[in-house]
Order: C-alpha cells, then sequence, then structure tokens
C-alpha cells in the first residue's frame, strides 16, 4: 500500500477510520479486508494541497487515537448541530472529509476481490460497455468494439502521456518502483482464480496449465524483483584505476524512456505483467499492446490500476498487426517483442530504420536429448509434459525428442504408455491435464502439418483416431509421431501444437549435430547420469537455455536469464541481465572542480610524449620498481603539465 | 497545445471556460468569422475517457476533488472543471424562466429585456441547437413512480422534465445515472457533442482553439488587447492575447478572476449576490425493490403554483452509491444496513429558490471563500418543501424517511451580477464589466438572483444575445 501524499502512519490513521464506519458484517467485509486504499491517491491526488497537508496531519493523529475515541468522535458529530457554529463547522468538515474518503474508496466499486455493488444488487450499466465488470480502470484506453483500428486512436497522445509518464517514474527510487509492484504480486495471489477464469476463457487451457505457468512464475518473477531489483539496479561505484587518480566513477542505470511490449498469445497474462514489470521497475513508461486473439480485455488494466500504477505509465492498447507497426513508427525507445519469427523479422526491419532497440523473443524447436544411462521413468514423464504442457503451445516446447538407440524401443513403449494418459479438458477444478489449442489459425496449421508428415510416411503412434476423424477443430490430442523426415514439412518448421516426433540416435556427436541442425536456438535438455557427458553436451548446444535431466526449467528460475540464438531470438531478459536490458546503462565519471590541467590536454610537447610513454611502461611492467617508476614519471608529468596549461608551448 | 514561450496568434476573442455559456459564445462568435480561443481548466475528455467510477468522476470532473464548502461547511457545492463544464455532469434539464422569475431579475437589475417577450427568441435559438426529449411513461423508473403516485395522492402538481438528450438506448438497459460522470453514449446533448463539435468541425467562418489544462489566473488591459495569463497544470505559466475577452467560468470562477485582476476596488460588487439553489435530497426506504439507479435517472419535476409561490421545486432524483452513502446520517453497522437496502431507497429533493444572497470572497492564498446560509425565509421554504416530500413518502408506504445529511448547491449563481447600476452590479446590460470595455459576461455568474428554475437554458439564451452584443459593438 502506498500512497504519494500520505505516509505510512496517515493511511494506518485512515484505515482504522475505515474500519470503525465500515465495520463489516455478514453481508460485506469490513473497510480494510477490501483493500481499496491503495486507491487513495485517485482520490486525493486533485485535493488543494493545503487540505492534503491537514488531512495527512489529522489522519497520524488518529493513527495513535484508540478506535473507542473515534467512535465517540463520530457520536459526536451525529451530535453536531448542538454546537455553536464555529465548532460545528470544524466537526462537519471533518465528517464530510473522511466519510468522503472511506465511503468512497469502499462504494466506488473498485475492488475486484469482492464486488460490493453487486452484493447490494446495485447495477447500473451504459450498453456498449456492458460485460466486464472488470473495466474500471479510468483513463485507460478501453476503446468499444468498433474502435479497434488504430486510425480511431491517438497515439500521438498515447505517446506524449508515455513520455511525461516515463519522465516521472525515471525520478523515483527503486524502491518506491517497488511499492506497486508488490501490491501487484499480492493482488495477483489474491486474484488468482478470477484471473484463472479469464485466462481460460480466451486461452482454452487447462486450469492447471494457467496456474503453473502463468499465475506462479508471475509471482514468482515479482517476489525476485522484490528480493533482487534494487541491488542490481542501484547506482554502483567502480573502481577506478590509478592512471585516474582522484576522480571516482559509477554505473547509474537509468530508463530508456518508453518501452512498447508487444505481447503474443499463448501465455497472455504471463507474457504482459513479467515484461511490463521489469519495465517499471527500471524507470521506463510502457506502451502494451496485447494479442487481438487473447487481449484479456480490462484485466491486465485492472491489476495495474488495483496496485497503484496511473494508467498513463502503462497504457493498454488493442488492436491487430497494423496498430502494432503503427506504435513503431511513433519511435518508442525500446521494442520487446515475444512471439513468431515472421512478426519478429517485420519489427526489427522496422525499428532498423529508426534504429529503435529491440529484444525479440522468438519461436523454438527444442530437443529432448536422451542418453542410454538416462532414468526411463523420469525422462519419459518430462518428454510427455515437456511437449504437451500447454497443448504445446510454448515456444520452448519438446519438438525433438532423440533417444539413444540402446533404450529406443523401451523409451518409447513407456511414452506411448504415459502420453495416452494425458487428460484432456477444459475444466474447471484443476484435475485436467491439457486443455485445447486457443485459435483456430494455430490449430489448422497444426494439422496441416501432421497430415502432411503422415502423408509422407510418419506415423502417429498416440491418438491415431485424430488423424482420420477429430472431434473438433481446437481439439487435438497429444500425439507422438514417428518416422519424421526432412522431406517433411515439420521437420523444421516450429509446431506451437501437442505434437512430440521422437528419434533415434547412435552417438554423441551425432545427436549434436542434429539437434544444431535447426534455424532455431532456443532452448534444449539433456538427460544422462554423466555430469561431465552433460556439461560437454550442454556447451555444444546452439540455444540460449539448457536443463539437465529436466525440461523447460531454466524458466522456472528467475535469477537465470532467459532468451535465445539464431532465429529464436535477440537479448536476454529475466534475471539481472534481463534487467539490465530495459536500462540505460550509464557511465560517469566525477572528477573535482579545480585548476588543474589534465596530462593528456593540450598542448602536447615532445617532452610530455617520452614521458607519458615512460610512465606506461612503468604502468603495465608491474612490479615494485614499476610502481617507483610509476609515481616519479607520475609527477613529473603533472609539473609539467601544471606548466604547460600556465604558460602554454615555449 | 501551446507552451511558455511559443509565439501565440492575437485572437478575436478569448472565452475563459467551456461550461455552457462559453461553449454557446464561442460557437456564435465563430459563426459570426471571429477567431476565438476556448481556454478550460479541466481536462478534455470523449465518451471514451470519461471515468467509469464515482471515485474517478468526483477527483477528475470537479474542482478541488470532488466538492468544496462554505465557511461553515453546512453547503457543499459541486463546480465543474471539464471541457463542456455543467453540461457533461448534469442532467440535462432545459426549462425557460418564468415571468416570476424574470419579474425579480428586472427589478433588481433594472434591465428592461429580461423578460419572456424579448428573451423567447434567443430560448428558441438555444434550443434548436439540441435535441431534447421527454422520457417516454414506459421507461420510468421505480423513483418516477413513487414521485407520481405521491404527487397525484396528495394533489400536487407535477410535469414531465424537458432534457437534452437523444437516443438513451433505454430498450438496451442504459441506466442514466452512468452518466453523471460524462455520457458515454454520446447522447446526453452536452457541449463537446453540439456547439463545441460545430465549432470546431471547421465548416463556420471563424476557428475555434480549444486549450485545455490551463486555469486562468488574470485578464488586464494590455496597450490595445486584453491580456490572458494563467498557467497549465504542470505550472508553466502562459499569456494569450485578445481583441476580447469573455469570462465564462462561472460564479466562483469568473470572482476569483476580477478579484485578481484588481477590478475589485472599482466594482465593490464583485462576488456579492451570491445564490445556490441548495438542494435537499430526502431518502425514503420502501419494503419493495424501487431500483431508482435503473433507467432515466430523472423523469418528473414539480409542477406546482403553490410550490413556485412558496419558492421550492420538488425534483425526481438519485444519486451514485458513494453520494447515498454520504448522505446518510447513521455510520457503522447501521449504515451499512441501510446501504445494503441502497435498491429499496427512494429519493425526492427540495431546491429551495434561496433570498439571503452569499458572498464569495478570495483570500490571500487565492482559496475562494463562501460566506452563504440560509435566513429564516429560505429555511422556511426548505422546511415547507421537506414537509410536502413527507407526504408523498408517507402516503405511498415508505417505511422509513431519511434526510440527507449534505445539503448541496449546484447551481453557483450571481456574484458578477448585470444591472444598469454599477454599485450595484458588475456587468452592464450589454454584458460588459462596468468601466471597462472588451470584458464580459453571459454565464450564472450574472444572475441577479435565484431563479428558482435549473439555469442550463437560460444561460445559453443570454450567451447568444451576448455573442450578438459583441459582433454588433466589433
Amino acid at each position: 500500500m502506498a500512497s504519494k501524499y500520505l505516509d505510512k502512519t496517515s493511511l494506518r490513521g485512515l484505515e482504522k477510520v475505515g474500519n470503525v464506519l465500515i465495520p463489516g458484517n455478514q453481508h460485506y467485509p469490513k473497510f480494510s479486508h477490501l483493500r481499496t486504499l491503495r486507491n487513495i491517491d485517485r482520490i486525493i491526488g486533485e485535493l488543494p494541497s493545503a487540505d492534503l497537508t491537514d488531512l495527512a496531519l489529522f489522519l497520524k493523529v488518529l493513527a495513535w487515537t484508540p478506535s473507542l475515541f473515534i467512535k465517540a468522535l463520530f457520536w459526536l458529530i451525529t451530535k453536531k448541530d448542538l454546537f455553536p457554529d464555529f465548532l460545528a463547522g470544524p466537526l462537519r468538515l471533518m465528517d464530510i472529509g473522511l466519510k468522503g474518503i472511506i465511503y468512497t474508496l469502499y462504494y466506488s466499486n473498485t475492488s475486484q476481490t469482492e464486488n460490493i455493488l453487486k452484493s447490494m444488487e446495485y447495477c447500473a450499466e451504459t450498453p456498449s460497455y456492458e460485460g466486464s465488470p472488470m473495466q474500471t480502470n479510468t483513463a485507460a484506453m478501453t476503446p468499444d468494439e468498433g474502435n479497434l483500428e488504430s486510425g480511431s486512436i491517438d497515439l500521438d497522445k498515447i505517446f506524449e502521456k508515455a513520455k511525461n509518464a516515463g519522465s516521472q517514474i525515471g525520478k523515483l527510487t527503486i524502491r518506491e518502483r517497488l511499492a506497486p509492484l508488490i501490491e501487484l504480486k499480492e493482488l495477483v495471489l489474491e486474484r488468482q482464480e478470477e484471473l484463472i477464469d479469464i485466462i481460460q476463457k480466451e486461452t482454452n487451457k487447462s486450469r492447471s496449465d494457467a496456474l503453473f505457468s502463468e499465475i506462479f512464475p508471475i509471482v514468482d518473477t515479482l517476489h525476485w524483483m522484490e528480493v533482487e531489483a534494487e541491488n542490481i539496479l542501484k547506482d554502483k561505484k567502480v573502481k577506478t584505476p590509478i592512471v585516474l587518480m582522484g576522480k571516482t566513477s559509477y554505473i547509474y542505470h537509468q530508463g530508456l524512456g518508453v518501452v512498447l511490449v508487444i505481447s503474443p498469445w499463448n501465455y497472455p497474462l504471463f507474457q504482459a505483467l513479467v515484461p511490463i514489470a521489469h519495465a517499471l521497475i527500471c524507470g521506463n513508461a510502457v506502451i502494451y499492446k496485447p494479442s487481438e486473439f487473447t487481449p484479456l480485455k480490462g484485466a491486465v488494466e485492472s491489476l495495474l490500476n488495483d496496485a497503484g500504477v496511473s494508467s498513463d505509465l502503462v497504457q493498454v492498447i488493442y488492436g491487430g498487426g497494423k496498430l502494432g507497426s503503427d506504435l513503431i513508427e511513433k519511435r518508442p525507445d525500446k521494442i520487446f517483442f515475444t512471439g513468431s519469427v515472421g512478426t519478429g523479422k517485420k519489427i526489427m526491419q522496422q525499428a532498423g530504420k529508426h534504429l529503435i532497440p529491440v529484444e525479440l523473443e522468438l519461436g523454438g524447436k527444442d530437443p529432448m536429448i536422451v542418453f542410454e544411462d538416462a532414468n526411463i521413468q523420469r525422462s519419459v514423464k518430462g518428454a510427455a509434459w515437456g511437449a504437451m504442457t500447454n497443448a504445446g503451445q510454448s515456444c520452448t516446447s519438446v519438438e525433438r525428442l532423440y533417444v539413444h538407440e540402446d533404450i529406443y524401443e523401451n523409451f518409447k513403449s513407456e511414452l506411448i504408455v504415459e502420453v495416452g494418459k494425458i487428460k484432456q479438458l477444459i475444466d474447471t477444478n484443476g484435475n485436467s491435464d491439457i486443455g485445447h489449442m486457443t485459435n483456430s489459425q494455430q490449430a489448422k496449421k497444426v494439422r496441416a502439418l501432421v497430415l502432411d508428415a503422415v502423408a509422407k510416411g510418419a506415423k502417429a503412434l498416440t491418438n491415431e483416431y485424430w488423424i482420420e476423424s477429430p472431434k473438433s477443430e481446437l481439439e487435438i490430442p497429444a500425439i507422438v509421431l514417428e518416422g519424421v523426415t526432412s522431406e517433411m514439412e515439420i521437420w523444421d518448421c516450429e509446431i506451437f501444437g501437442p505434437i512430440l516426433p521422437i528419434f533415434k540416435f547412435s552417438s554423441e556427436i551425432d545427436v549434436i549435430n542434429r539437434a544444431n541442425d535447426s534455424s532455431f536456438g532456443l532452448s534444449a535438455s539433456v538427460w544422462t547420469a554423466d555430469k561431465t557427458r552433460a556439461t560437454r553436451v550442454t556447451k555444444s548446444l546452439e540455444t540460449g537455455n539448457v536443463s539437465v535431466n529436466n525440461v523447460m526449467l531454466t524458466e522456472g528460475n528467475p535469477y537465470l536469464p532467459f532468451g535465445g540464438v539464431k532465429n529464436s531470438g535477440i537479448g536476454r531478459y529475466k534475471g539481472a541481465h534481463g534487467l539490465l536490458s530495459f536500462c540505460n546503462i550509464k557511465s560517469v565519471l566525477f572528477d573535482g572542480n579545480s585548476s588543474k590541467v589534465e596530462a593528456n590536454w593540450y598542448p602536447y610537447t615532445t617532452e610530455k610524449y617520452h614521458l607519458f610513454d615512460n610512465l606506461m611502461q612503468a604502468l603495465f611492467k608491474g612490479g615494485i620498481m614499476g610502481l617507483i617508476k610509476f609515481a616519479f614519471y607520475g609527477l613529473k608529468l603533472e609539473m609539467l603539465s601544471g606548466k604547460l596549461g600556465k604558460k602554454g608551448r615555449a | 497545445m501551446g507552451h511558455a514561450g511559443a509565439a501565440h496568434p492575437i485572437y478575436d476573442a478569448i472565452i475563459v471556460g467551456s461550461g455552457v455559456s462559453g461553449s454557446y459564445v464561442a460557437y456564435e462568435l465563430c459563426k459570426k468569422g471571429l477567431n476565438c480561443l476556448l481556454l478550460e481548466a479541466g481536462q478534455n475528455l470523449n465518451k471514451h475517457t470519461y471515468p467509469r467510477t464515482e471515485m474517478d468522476g468526483n477527483a477528475n470532473l470537479y474542482w478541488s476533488g470532488g466538492i468544496e464548502f462554505n465557511k461553515n461547511a453546512s453547503i457543499g457545492f459541486l463546480r465543474p472543471k471539464v471541457v463542456g463544464g455543467g453540461s457533461i455532469v448534469n442532467q440535462a434539464l432545459l426549462d425557460r424562466f418564468d415571468d416570476i422569475a424574470l419579474d425579480s431579475w428586472r427589478e433588481k437589475s433594472s434591465i428592461n429585456f429580461l423578460n419572456r417577450t424579448e428573451l423567447d427568441p434567443f430560448y428558441d435559438l438555444a434550443e434548436a441547437e439540441l435535441a431534447i426529449e421527454e422520457i417516454p411513461e414506459k421507461y420510468r423508473n421505480g423513483n418516477a413512480n413513487i414521485f407520481k403516485e405521491g404527487f397525484d395522492k396528495n394533489e400536487y402538481k407535477w410535469a414531465p422534465l424537458k432534457r437534452a438528450q437523444k437516443d438513451c438506448k433505454y430498450d438496451r438497459g442504459n441506466d442514466c445515472i452512468e452518466c453523471l460522470n460524462g455520457c458515454r453514449l454520446d447522447s446526453k446533448q452536452s457541449m463537446p457533442v453540439t456547439v463545441l463539435k460545430k465549432a470546431l468541425s471547421g465548416e463556420l467562418p471563424g476557428k475555434l482553439t480549444i486549450v485545455s489544462d490551463f486555469e486562468v489566473g488574470t485578464v488586464s488591459h494590455g496597450t490595445s488587447d486584453k491580456k490572458i495569463v494563467g498557467f497549465y497544470k504542470n505550472g508553466d505559466v502562459e499569456t494569450f492575447k485578445a481583441k476580447i475577452v469573455v469570462l465564462g467560468a462561472g460564479s466562483m470562477g469568473n470572482t476569483k478572476i476580477l478579484t485578481q485582476s484588481d477590478f475589485g476596488k472599482k466594482l465593490k460588487s464583485i462576488g456579492h449576490h451570491f445564490y445556490t439553489h441548495p438542494q435537499y435530497m430526502v431518502l425514503a426506504r420502501y419494503d419493495k425493490k424501487i431500483n431508482a439507479h435503473k433507467g432515466p435517472l430523472q423523469s418528473l419535476k414539480s409542477d406546482d403554483l403553490n410550490f413556485r409561490q412558496n419558492g421550492f421545486k420538488l425534483e425526481n432524483v438519485f444519486a451514485g452509491p458513494v453520494a447515498i452513502s454520504m448522505l446518510l446520517p447513521q455510520w457503522g453497522d447501521n449504515h451499512s444496513k441501510i446501504m445494503n437496502d441502497i435498491t429499496k431507497l427512494a429519493c425526492i429533493e427540495v431546491a429551495v429558490r434561496d433570498t439571503n444572497p452569499g458572498k464569495i470572497s478570495i483570500n490571500r492564498s487565492g482559496k475562494i471563500i463562501v460566506d452563504k446560509v440560509l435566513n429564516g425565509e429560505d429555511k422556511l421554504r426548505r422546511s415547507k418543501g421537506l414537509k410536502a416530500i413527507e407526504n408523498i413518502f408517507n402516503s405511498t408506504g415508505a417505511v422509513e424517511i431519511i434526510e440527507g445529511q449534505l445539503p448541496i448547491g449546484l447551481h453557483l449563481m450571481g456574484g458578477c451580477g448585470i444591472g444598469t447600476d454599477g454599485k450595484s452590479s458588475v456587468f452592464n446590460p450589454e454584458f460588459e464589466l462596468h468601466d471597462q470595455k472588451g470584458i464580459y459576461a453571459a454565464d450564472s455568474s450574472i444572475f441577479p438572483n435565484a431563479p428558482g428554475i435549473n439555469p442550463s437554458l437560460t444561460i445559453m439564451a443570454l450567451s447568444i444575445k451576448c455573442a450578438e452584443q459583441i459582433t454588433a459593438s466589433m
């Protein structure tokens, strides 16, 4: 809970008053339980500053006043008409002021955990905005249905707002920037079920997929920021070498300005909040364009709003590819894109025109390599999960499974059993492994890839029925595919569906070559009991991330950076490297304000040349003699520079 | 948006305040080919960006974060601050003044044109710019039905309200209470969707520029032009120049600007004769659902000569949950219990035609101080109104009647009255400042006293007349 205008004590006072005015009953939570105090700045931000000062002071007093006395005060207020005017006036102001703030916080219905108005059976609507009760963010761009294309959105205004907000947040300390992110973490935990409902509705994923792979990593990343961000981003004093004696050097980590975040549809909430949080903590404003397939309309705004992030600081704008391109034309200071290789290339090309730095998190075709000494049971289960989680719609899904020939048949038969057990349902209680495909465009593509492979000789080892007679377009079952060859389209094309091609390999060299024979290089996994071999293979793999005896797990550790090589992307995010990629890493050197003339400034003379040469030789030769010589020549050089500085070249 | 240091043209006219008066004046002057600059302290919002919650509505659409008070905090004032002014947040009620109002104005101001015969053509012109509707009977909500039933049972006379609105989509379940923070359907005939829209269309001979988030501090007479100095939200100071200035910042705004511009020394009456039609909302709890917040918020009004002669009128109103919660005298659990019954509450308000003039002054730090209390006569008018409301509620089966705690002044009128005499008024019958050519006003600040009728339509009519005077004198 943070406020720009009230400190912790004043907020505590306000909360106390709130609980006196609204103690809660069987129908309603008490004031503090509604957790709407976080919206306080939206109310008092426009108050005249003198009133604000009075309010803060008064609340501080109330913070130390026992609740019983506060109750007595309100009782007294009900009798105010009995008092002479000079007393009644202040009592009335106190009364209206406190009630005004408390009731506004409580009855404006900004809490998403408890819909107070709904409990009161009070519902007021405007037709074109009916629907999501989430859309409460005040000034956020939430254009109605007919207004999605950028032609009708004033992008200049959006960028102007973002620029102003960016310069504001840049002035805040890291701790101040962190406050709403901690709030955001708590909110996500609090509203988890509601958020999963929304995610499920738009993505068709299973409930557990949403919990494990969206909600958890969001909270985990925000928690990591809470613990580590200040340490990573604070101004750092660095060493200054002896030649620059008397000076001090620093690295400042500042925001870049306006970061444009363009997100994909596979993990819509995670891919929104995590890059946004990265950008914010580093001191940037954000313009966020979700995928048109999974806009989660209003959800991100509402979360950020409740967390106390102003709607200028993170502006959510809905639209398709044309909008994305229009936004880039307005020259954000950085583009963070997660999505397909094709779009990534277009974005980089357009960004190149304006020299906008880009970070691209693109696709993958991740290999999983199982050596003969791997634990079969574990690696089989790992393969099933790694390939099928989120119905295979992850950029780090296992898309190529290489199994050593010695264990191939055994592994294969266990895998068929394991994959056959996968339960597929868009569930309501967490009791399902995978859901359906998110959109028909991707489902069509996956089907075409598999049909092409089957037509050219590949064989489905599981759920073969689907080849002939699928239940529905979006319900693609988990399929293990054997016999995939380079003639088939599926060979080097990202599948992004619950399809797992399985291959046999004979030697380490062979499998490394085959794993690296791909235009992608996102992540990989190596399964073996031999740690030396694991390290050797890991170092040979041309990918950005490798898990050993596990799969897709580097993403699970927020201390590790994430990103790909080759067509899988550019740059890293998450971890310390990820934070720094949203920063202007500014080098700063401080010197004193003296009359001293530096040795390397004009005029250059032959004598100076020789002295400097001697100094340099002494410095890098090392040893005690070197140091003594360095001091000697250094002194001489200083004196000479001083003299030349005053009198000039002879 | 211009900023400090940028060069600006000398405008033909600068209009301060984009409420009903400022917008109509701007439109009329643009029609006559004048290049106008309209300055507004509030934000320039539209149907996509109007606030969605009472919280944000109060904080973003009004001065001082939502509400202001008189000196002893016995009346709260709502003073809109947004492009379109009151027309964004009001319920768009349009009524012509009757002879009772205009006769008393003539008497107070000695201005002869303040009569229906001479004003009707201007009323016609004003109305022609807006769509005006009455709420069809079939859409009236529970609150309106109680109003009607109670009036009929007590033999009071009522009439349907005339509202500036169009296509409010009641058939699709629109709840007009939502439009108190700005209409998201563009149905309410607010200034930005009517006259301002036309003035900005580029089809008129004159050009209109709107600068929002800019608060005017002073107006002064330069060597040949009028000079306006003010500041943007971020504190940047800026000066604009024009041949003439029209003040449309309302009673408090105009008083503040004129006082800060040192006109108070000559014009002693600045800030005096301030009226506000104090409104007292009374709630009644029924043992059935009323759903006063559904559908059209206001459909009916009192139309009773007896009420009129006794200086009050009754209105069929309701308000959002935050406002309702503030009206209740209870606190703690008792308060929550009544809030739980919010859908069973009906509401009627009495608006008093106040006779006791208030005074607006500006203290050294620039804060507006309002001295405004009810005198014996005003209190009598209020109690007569409250009695009538009580009769209505009692005759319709109310379980409990709850008198609202906070009287509100929504109609802020006077303070810079119009009149022939420079001692008792501020603007002359040509709408021009006494003793200073080229500074005009036609908003509610020039009202000589409280008319007892909703002021919007008359402000429009006077503003059109004012614009006519301006162009005639140029």
